[in-house]
């Protein structure tokens, strides 16, 4: 599938503003104000921001389910609002519902077909996808007997069914336990490998650090800051030395030596491994992403 | 850019998904086994046919009961159908794919029209069997009263079987229309419920049009008498119960008075939901 030229950003928001009418005296309340950004392809875009500070509400003016008060938004070139604007676009929604009558099979095939695939492409395809997600022996059951974490990997795979360059996640790993964040984190960097486009919205900050190649940090609908993650995580005119443990005599010696050179020594720390880490160390299962090939 | 072209394929997925679901829910089975119910104990009901010949009881009692349940079912189905979309929000997922709008509306109301064309077709078969066994009996029973053999013609049942079911497609129509605009389901299924009662109370507003005293009156009542569709005209129940043949055009008729009203419920649906907020 493919929308726009090719070097356009996948995403492109100018002066956005969304305004809601609150109450019967309708009342505006700005849901996002004056956002501008650029995504651009092959990037892991993450947007953060406390609840309310207008993430969703950004995605749904992308995707064209509001129409913004002000401004304008473009997905690879074409406007936000146009349904060929979605042609490119696969979107997990946060806290997905999906049909509870449908099994995980027929609920991918009907958002498949919907998208345009047809004949003998379509089951191949799905259960490529439900296989990328970990869910190919669930695959067959009711949606409403799925708990919250297979919810949303169902929902990346309808997201993916169609093969879109741009993938936008709106919490997807909300409610879902460390191994499935793990798994939807090597999800996200498999389609970075693939060239696809990413954008990503999660309160999971460690999570963002570790895939997002940019980030933007919304607060109350406006855009507080943005940039790359290591320029904005690194503390530039600081290093750190990972060494093995030194005696206090050592320590000493090395404080000298530094202060020969005009520096000093401001912390001796033992380095923490993450909790997350080590808990799927100990776990000790890997990401269905990889245990069954990624996308 | 590559275009989008309104897909009948896309609005024909999204109908098939709404008559899966409908046909999986309690309310959808409840409404139909009732009214078959009825109709297939309609010989119990005999006493009560206040005089009128035995078989034109039955058809009436039958055509009755897809009228009744039928509207229930009709109206219920809309509002429970595309409330659940909207407040489940698989309308937010469906519509993030390359959907158009009109496309979920008319596959809404697809989903919604064949609901009621099963209902429609179960009950009309129902009673057609029903109708016969009785008739075969009375043969039996009373031949100096059948001197030319049965009296009951299975076409003209048919088509009052699809003259009632496409009285439920306007309804529905009419009940998607408040849904595309209204914030609640309840809002829904009552308003649904009023263009019922008007639908079928319209003929009286066409006549305060023709007779009323005032012009305000007039203009009230014309406007009602234009703008919702006249239920009366759907009804051929009596023709099929008295053995009277079933006039073929105004079955034509009705067929393009329903489709026209159809047609303006559905693209005034579509405008209102153009810019609805999901």
């Amino acid at each position: 599938m493919s929308a726009g030229p090719s070097g356009t950003p996948a995403i492109e928001l100018r002066g956005l503003v969304k305004d809601f009418a609150v109450g019967l005296r309708g009342v505006k309340l700005r849901a996002v104000d004056h956002l501008s950004l650029r995504v651009e392809p092959g990037q892991v875009y993450g947007l953060l921001g406390p609840n309310g500070s207008g993430k969703s509400t950004t995605i749904k003016i992308i995707l064209g389910l509001l129409e913004p008060t002000a401004g304008e938004c473009a997905v690879f070139g074409v406007p936000g609002g146009r349904v060929e604007a979605r042609l490119a676009v696969g979107y997990l929604p946060e806290s997905p519902y999906f049909y509870r009558h449908l099994t995980g099979r027929e609920l991918v095939q009907f958002y498949a077909r919907i998208c345009g695939l047809s004949g003998a492409r379509v089951p191949a395809r799905v259960a490529e996808v439900i296989g990328w997600v970990g869910l190919t022996e669930a695959a067959d059951r009711r949606i409403g007997t799925y708990s919250k974490g297979m919810l949303q990997r169902i929902g990346l795979a309808q997201a993916l069914v169609h093969d879109p360059r741009l993938v936008i996640l709106d919490e997807p790993t909300a409610g879902v336990d460390p191994v499935g964040a793990a798994a939807i984190s090597a999800l996200i960097l498999n389609l970075k490998a693939q060239g696809k486009t990413v954008l990503i919205t999660s309160h999971l900050l460690a999570q963002i650090e570790d895939i997002c190649d940019r980030v933007a940090i919304l607060d109350r609908g406006q855009l507080i800051l943005e940039g790359a993650v290591r320029e904005l995580v690194g503390v530039a005119d600081r290093q750190a030395l990972v060494v093995e443990p030194l005696s206090p005599v050592q320590l000493g010696e090395l404080r000298v030596w530094l202060a020969a050179r005009g520096r000093t020594l401001e912390a001796v720390e033992t380095p923490r491994a993450r909790l997350d880490r080590i808990f799927l160390d100990h776990v000790g299962r890997t990401a269905p992403a990889k245990r069954e090939g990624g996308p | 850019m590559t275009r989008v072209p309104f897909s009948f394929t896309r609005a024909r997925l999204i109908g098939q998904n709404t008559l899966l679901e409908a046909s999986r829910q309690k309310l959808f089975s409840f409404l139909l086994l009732l009214a078959l119910s009825l109709v297939a104990g309609a010989q119990g009901f005999r006493d009560f046919n206040f005089g009128a010949p035995e078989l034109k009881f039955l058809a009436d009692l039958g055509y009755g009961a897809m009228a009744f349940f039928g509207a229930a079912l009709t109206v219920a189905a809309t509002a429970q159908l595309f409330f659940s979309e909207i407040e489940n929000r698989t309308a937010l997922t469906l519509l993030a794919k390359p959907v158009w709008r009109a496309e979920f509306i008319l596959g809404k109301y697809l989903g919604i029209a064949a609901v009621a064309a099963v209902f429609c077709v179960l009950l009309t078969g129902l009673l057609a069997a029903v109708l016969w066994a009785r008739e075969g009996s009375l043969l039996t029973e009373f031949p100096e009263a059948f001197p030319h053999g049965r009296t009951l013609h299975f076409a003209d049942l048919v088509a009052a079987g699809y003259v009632q079911w496409l009285k439920l497609a306007v309804l529905a129509a009419f009940t998607l229309l408040v849904a595309s605009f209204s914030q609640t389901q309840l809002y829904t299924v009552v308003t649904g419920f009023f263009v019922l009662v008007i639908c079928h109370l319209q003929y009286l507003a066409q006549d305060a049009s023709a007779r009323g005293d005032s012009v305000f009156a007039r203009a009230v009542a014309g406007a009602i008498g234009l703008l919702f569709p006249n239920f009366q005209l759907f009804n051929l129940a009596e023709n099929v119960g008295a053995g009277v043949a079933v006039p073929w055009d105004r079955v034509a008729h009705v067929s393009v008075y329903a489709l026209g009203y159809v047609v303006a419920a559905g693209a005034l649906a579509v405008y209102s939901f153009r810019k609805r907020e999901i």
